[in-house]
């Protein structure tokens, strides 16, 4: 789950790295008078998840105060990737001599986080080419130890960074590693990370991104999930404990499980259809998951055929055939259920489900698959 | 006699008292796997199942009693790290984690740990190993295939399922079942278990079936064409991900990299493995 710039750099500020002074604005006329308090050149950065902001026209440098609303207006106007821009943060404007990236992550394969610096930061930087050929050192951090400074020293004798700069590049890392931890990130990063004048070290932008599996002990970045750029149905979805993954057809899915939810994907397309959701319920999933899940693709008007593909291991059929009972029971629009129903239990369970005029039962994914897109083809 | 379990291991249950673990480690003693206790914090010395199954407080203690030596985990993700330390430090041998959706620093500190000792672990999100006819450690479903000589390595549960499915309506029987798991961190990788898998004189062939994502697929490739002289049969599954631009739908929700199927795909064939298209695919790849 990533988080905004002005969330990551307000984690900044209470570690102690050192940004640029800035404002949040919703509209262009705070913008102004915030650009005013903060005093001319400022920049103005759209607050957007997607990538790619500064090509699209989102980060500004504006001198005057005459510019700032219609610049302001212009960048709330902006749209990338059909995301819009909700609010602008206002920031000092720096001059700096020299641009570094200085970024943790979780490397999953290694199963441990990383620390990387690189000579080339900025907005370059994520054109690969130069970001690869630029100098480049990265280190694996032993979770159980932690960070130290004598790790980031060894990043930097290696390459160019002047010696007079090395402590501040310590302690930034090891602040920055303790948002790392504190947050459970799984990418916390610095690009750039920029030498001004004076020869001190600013955090011109901040990306973090929290890992999604730890947000039971971060419930306030729950509030701060930005529905407009993870969906509102995902959103909603999340909150029944499901995974809703949304596409563009007329078939609503249900899967337990990613590896179903990939193979039901992959036979959907090869058969030329699209889905138009898949609902990934998790293995060991209950009642009300099935219930939350099927209701959500009965309440969508564009779903006009229901998948339920489920192999039962953790996962009990009965309460799977529970759940498709109790809302079938009561739903007014009868949508036809294409169900595949196998694994723990799964012989009482389709007995309870026999009756049932609009379910029609399948013994395998492709046998399943063929007669829903089938369906939706013939009517 | 498999690789990591066979009818003389012990099997103990942490969250013996839980929902889920209370279900499964019924099943287990109702297919005849070797379940000899369990652990839940509070309820030591309660005995489980019409007094069949001793219940104890710590691993530790089940494992002074009942020489317990794999352990299977049914218990809430968050509590997860703890309890695999816990295994770990008591001196379980293998782990399996059928939990999954454990916090990837939690996961780090679990690795952290697992490097400094002998013990391996399975999982997280992992439904366990499947010993036809000898053990069921873990969630397979009942009675879904029979004794053979293959054995199944798959990163994902539901698809290990739907693979032994497709495997039983050929009439074809495996030495074993492992699904590795699917969490963004697991504990041991393909290639743990290939390495296992061809000093295993109870396994002829090989299937393994990997998805998007990681790399421990290439690693497994590259192992195959190094060390492993059985027959592989690879199916990855995900091919269409590629193909659709929807794919970035799927990579917003998870941490999954999108083109590493193809290269997946490739790396397996390179290595000499036979690729399966399609999962339906998979048995007539097999020799028989």
């Amino acid at each position: 789950m990533k988080l905004h710039e002005y969330q990551a750099k307000s984690l900044f500020r209470q570690a102690g790295i050192p940004v640029p002074a800035s404002m949040l604005a919703t509209n262009a006329v705070q913008v102004k008078r915030i650009a005013s308090e903060i005093g001319y050149p400022v920049v103005l950065k759209a607050q957007i998840l997607e990538q790619g902001r500064g090509k699209a026209g989102g980060v500004r440098l504006i001198q005057h105060e005459h510019e700032a609303e219609q610049i302001a207006n212009e960048i709330f106007k902006l749209e990338i990737n059909h995301q819009t821009v909700q609010s602008i943060l206002i920031e000092k404007a720096f001059t700096f001599n020299k641009e570094y990236y200085l970024g943790i992550f979780s490397d999953l394969d290694l199963g441990s986080p990383v620390l990387r610096l690189s000579e080339a930061g900025g907005a370059t930087c994520l054109e690969k080419d130069s970001f690869l050929n630029a100098r480049m050192a990265e280190r694996q951090i032993d979770i159980d130890q932690g960070l130290h400074r004598y790790q980031v020293r060894q990043l930097l004798t290696n390459g160019d960074v002047d010696p007079s700069l090395w402590k501040q590049f310590g302690s930034i890392a090891l602040k920055l590693y303790d948002i790392y931890r504190s947050n459970d990130a799984t990418l916390a990063e610095i690009n750039s990370l920029v030498v001004t004048q004076q020869n001190q070290l600013y955090a011109l932008d901040a990306k973090i991104n929290i890992d999604s599996l730890s947000l039971f002990r971060h419930e306030s970045f729950l509030d701060s999930i930005d529905p407009t750029y993870y969906g509102w149905l995902e959103h909603q979805a999340r909150k029944y404990g499901v995974t809703y993954h949304q596409f563009t057809g007329e078939l609503g899915c249900i899967v337990n499980g990613m590896g179903l939810a990939y193979l039901t994907y992959d036979q959907i397309i090869s058969m030329n259809s699209i889905p138009a959701a898949i609902i990934d319920i998790h293995g060991g999933s209950t009642v009300s998951s099935m219930t939350s899940s099927l209701e959500l693709l009965f309440q969508n008007d564009s779903i006009r055929a229901v998948l339920i593909n489920i192999y039962g291991g953790m996962t009990n059929c009965e309460e799977i055939a529970e759940g498709i009972l109790s809302v079938t029971a009561k739903a007014r629009h009868k949508k036809p259920i294409f169900l595949r129903l196998k694994g723990t239990n799964d012989i009482s369970a389709i007995e309870t489900l026999s009756g049932l005029k609009q379910l029609q039962i399948f013994d395998s994914t492709h046998e399943l698959v063929k007669a829903a897109v089938d369906y939706l083809k013939d009517s | 006699m498999s690789i990591l379990i066979d009818a003389k291991s012990r099997i103990m249950v942490q969250g013996i008292t839980g929902r889920r673990g209370r279900f499964h480690s019924e099943r287990m003693l109702n297919n005849n796997s070797p379940l000899v206790g369990g652990t839940s914090p509070g309820k030591g010395g309660d005995w489980a199942f019409n007094g069949r199954i001793p219940v104890f407080d710590t691993v530790k203690d089940c494992v002074d009693a009942t020489n317990a030596d794999v352990s299977v985990l049914f218990v809430p993700p968050h509590a997860t790290v703890d309890c695999i330390l816990e295994a770990i430090e008591a001196g379980i041998k293998t782990i399996i984690s059928v939990t999954g959706s454990v916090p990837v620093q939690d996961m780090m500190q679990v690795k952290s740990a697992l490097r400094k000792s002998d013990s391996v672990l399975i999982g997280p999100n992992s439904p366990g190993i499947l010993v036809p006819e000898i053990a069921n450690a873990g969630i397979f479903p009942d009675h879904i295939v029979g004794a053979g000589d293959v054995a199944l390595v798959s990163r994902s549960g539901t698809l290990s399922y739907e693979v032994l499915d497709i495997l039983n309506e050929a009439g074809i029987g495996v030495s074993v079942a492992i699904g590795i798991g699917d969490d963004p961190i697991i504990g041991m990788d393909f290639k743990f278990f290939l390495e296992l898998l061809e000093s295993d004189p109870h396994t002829e062939q090989i299937v393994l079936v990997g998805g998007p994502g990681g790399e421990s697929e290439l690693v497994a490739a590259n192992y195959i064409m190094e060390s492993i002289t059985k027959p592989v049969v690879a199916y990855v599954v995900g091919e269409n991900l590629k193909a659709s631009i929807m794919g970035s739908v799927f990579s917003r929700n998870s941490n999954f990299f999108l083109n590493s199927v193809e290269r997946k795909t490739n790396a397996f064939i390179e290595a000499g493995a036979l690729l399966a298209k399609n999962i339906e695919d998979i048995p007539c790849l097999l020799r028989r």
